[in-house]
């Protein structure tokens, strides 16, 4: 797992080396075990490594026998040796064992039609000299990110946005639209991002660029072909799907550790890894100071059930506020939570153990309907099928028992559900969570105002589900919701890749197994979802891999502390500065006396709602955002090309000897 | 206390937590404040709270419903009857 970066020009005016150099400086961090480079007349890669496969001769850019397919990859082919063979089979030359090189010997013998072929999370870029074009491919599910921006016929891409300003041909502004989608949805939705005139491929698509100009197609579309009943060996080829995936991930030259958050979903993917790891397995947790989100008593009984050795995080009341900064500069997006600062201080305790690949139990709950949002869905259509009934009102409180606080609220509480939309809007599994996030919007300045208007982030996105979306089951709707725009934008990317590369730690995800999400996706919505029981064919499963109190246990969410974190004793001296009505005038996306009045009630922590929490999240985080990429840029030092791994460079390549 | 009197500050407390941060919006004592974005599910707990700090006034848990506290005329006129009820039982 690495970091890549490039230029295909249309001409033949070159790619400066020192120019590749610092786009590579600037996403270091994803690859500090070695670093290389390949320049031609039209096209250039930069490569930071991370070395997990074929320490040895895993080193890039790499290209195929005679040169004229060169290859920057980041990310994992797990099923390579199969390929390997296959490809071996029909007549490809191999000159190293790693993953990266069945992509050119792929990408000769099947041109794009390899992507399908593939199992595994991959962004990479192909330079086919044949034709001079240049291929992008992100995973299907959006796993591992590859932005891209074009200017005067150049086409730049990288693996973090701060790659692509680094080249120095690309000024960074804000895009009132990708901001305002973070403010919808907490993130922006692919293609869009935060800044102006910088995209991101989406998950499941290929770019082809030639002769000036940038194709993208989708490879992969996300599906619910639902069977009527669910198969009768179902929790076997379940059994079969998830050691198979686990397996599959533990493939790797470097010890492989899991992460545990004491849930169900991480104790199936540690649990299994356990059972497989060539070493004792190493798990790695967070735990809080603040009991409401603490799940430590859990982890300790996992931990010991799969007898892993276990270390873990502890976040107290000043961590947050004091790594939020970092934590911007990685994520490159403004946050409405703080959850991905836990993750980011988790993976630094991962890579000072030593570790640098870990498995993790994302993606569980969208295939399998673990969130509550699901539930509301069921509920919420049943309350509206008799809108006078106050008994299937009652089913709410059901919903949320952790929430103590809220049993008072009864009627109220209910009727932010059911007042959100009707259930013919394609959208109305996510109407609730969307009008609460929106009230960030309330606060926008004149230049926000009028920057949006006549944008509509939620119509735009109806435009855009697949013709297939309405004949889906209400709950997979929801799910393909889901995971087009919270679990690719946000959480692989804000609290997974982002996180953990700051670090060089890699992230691998069992459950997003294409071949486990199809299974999924065909399963009828009643084997997830039973009356308000989530998930329930894989507890059916899980019992035997996992201690039998975790499969009982209700769905905690992952939460971290917000808005508090940011005010009080351990405040840090920043949070004033830049919520000071004149730093919120000069950046210019908020009301100053809108947000006055916010952090007046923050400070005399009268903010009891999620709404005032995001907001404030919303308010402090763009200004930090804008402060690190649009005012103080860091300044980047090339990396030195004398010490690079490999070194491509001129009109006829050579292959580098390895 | 009469009814205007508690809509009197009720409507300045409302005005202060839920709509600093629309200064133009103008607050109708008919407005239903959940359907205008007033407050929300975690805001009526403000309200709750006010009604008890300032009225000395807590609402039983079933009587945390839309008609008595729905809108700012609604809340004043369910606060008042609270407040006469201990002189004619």
């Amino acid at each position: 797992m690495c970091g890549i970066a490039g230029i295909a020009r249309r001409d033949p005016d070159g790619v400066e080396l020192d120019t590749l150099a610092r786009m590579a400086a600037a996403i270091r961090h994803r690859g500090p075990d070695g670093y290389g480079f390949y320049t031609s007349p039209r096209v250039g890669f930069g490569h930071v490594r991370l070395s997990i496969i074929d320490l040895a001769g895993g080193a890039q850019p790499l290209t195929n026998e005679d040169g004229q397919v060169v290859v920057t990859f980041n990310g994992e082919i797990y099923n390579y040796r199969e390929l390997m063979r296959e490809l071996e089979a029909l007549g490809h030359r191999f000159r190293t064992v790693s993953d990266t090189e069945v992509l050119v010997h792929g990408w000769e013998q099947w041109g794009p039609a390899l992507l399908d072929r593939l199992i595994g999370q991959f962004a990479f870029a192909i330079h086919d000299r044949r034709n001079e074009s240049v291929f992008l491919a992100r995973d299907r599910f959006g796993v591992r990110p590859l932005f891209y921006a074009q200017r005067d016929q150049s086409l730049y891409f990288g693996s973090e946005i701060k790659a692509l300003f680094a080249s120095g041909e690309l000024e960074p502004a804000p895009d009132p639209l990708g901001l305002d989608e973070v403010f919808t949805f907490w993130a922006a939705r692919p293609p869009r991002t935060p800044f102006a005139g910088v995209s991101q491929l989406e998950p499941g698509c290929w770019g082809l660029w030639q002769d000036g100009t940038l194709e993208v197609r989708r490879w992969y579309h996300l599906s619910y072909p639902e069977r009527q009943a669910e198969p009768r060996d179902a929790l076997e080829q379940l059994d079969a799907l998830m050691k198979s995936s686990v397996d599959l991930r533990m493939r790797a030259d470097v010890p492989v550790g899991g992460y545990l958050s004491g849930g169900l979903d991480s104790s199936i993917t540690c649990g299994l890894a356990a059972t497989r790891s060539p070493y004792p397995l190493r798990t790695f947790s967070v735990t809080f100071a603040d009991p409401r989100f603490d799940e430590s008593r859990f982890q300790v009984e996992v931990a010991r059930a799969i007898g892993s050795t276990h270390a873990v995080q502890p976040i107290g009341v000043g961590e947050i506020a004091a790594a939020f900064p970092d934590v911007i500069w990685h994520a490159e997006t403004p946050l409405l939570r703080t959850a991905p600062v836990p993750m980011f201080l988790l993976a630094k305790l991962t890579r000072e153990r030593g570790i640098t690949v870990v498995l993790t139990g994302e993606g569980s709950d969208e295939l399998f309907l673990g969130y509550d949002l699901f539930k509301e869905v069921a509920v919420r259509r049943f309350c509206l099928r008799q809108p006078e009934s106050q008994r299937r009102e009652r089913l709410f409180d059901r919903l949320y028992p952790y929430l103590g606080e809220h049993q008072r609220l009864g009627d109220f509480w209910r009727r932010f559900f059911l007042t959100a939309s009707g259930p013919d809007d394609p959208l109305f599994s996510h109407a609730p969570r969307f009008q609460l996030t929106a009230h960030i919007k309330q606060f926008y300045g004149a230049a926000m105002r009028e920057g949006t208007a006549g944008h509509d982030a939620l119509a735009e996105l109806r435009a855009t589900l697949p013709a297939a979306f309405a004949t889906w089951a209400p709950e997979h709707q929801a799910a393909y919701l889901e995971m087009t725009t919270l679990l690719s934008p946000y959480l692989l990317s804000s609290q997974g890749d982002r996180m953990g590369m700051a670090f060089g730690v890699e992230g691998r995800f069992p459950f997003l197994d294409h071949r486990l999400y199809e299974f999924a996706a065909r399963l009828p919505v009643r084997s997830k979802l039973r009356g308000l029981a989530e998930k329930h064919i894989l507890r059916r499963w899980a019992t035997r891999v996992v201690p039998p109190t975790v499969i009982a246990r209700h769905k905690q969410p992952y939460r971290a502390p917000d808005a508090a974190s940011f005010f009080g004793r351990t405040a840090p001296a920043w949070v004033d500065d830049l919520l000071a009505p004149a730093a919120i005038e000069q950046a210019g996306y908020f009301a100053p006396t809108a947000v006055s009045g916010l952090v007046r009630r923050c400070r005399a922590g009268q903010t009891a709602g999620v709404r005032e929490n995001q907001t404030l999240l919303a308010i402090l985080s763009t200004q930090m955002w804008h402060q690190a990429f649009l005012e103080a840029r860091r300044p980047v030092t090339p990396l030195a090309l004398d010490t690079a791994d490999v070194l491509l460079e001129g009109a006829a390549a050579t292959v580098p000897s390895v | 206390m009469t009814e205007n009197e508690i809509l009197t500050r009720l409507r300045a407390f409302l005005q202060e937590t839920f709509l600093y941060m629309r200064p133009d919006y103008v607050l109708s004592n008919d407005d239903s404040l959940l359907q205008k974005g007033i407050v929300d599910s975690m805001g009526v707990m403000d309200v709750l709270g006010f009604l008890e700090e300032t009225f000395g006034v807590t609402p039983a848990d079933d009587e945390v419903t839309e008609a008595n506290l729905g809108t700012p005329r609604a809340i004043a006129r369910f606060v008042a009857g609270k407040l006469r009820a201990p002189h004619t039982t």
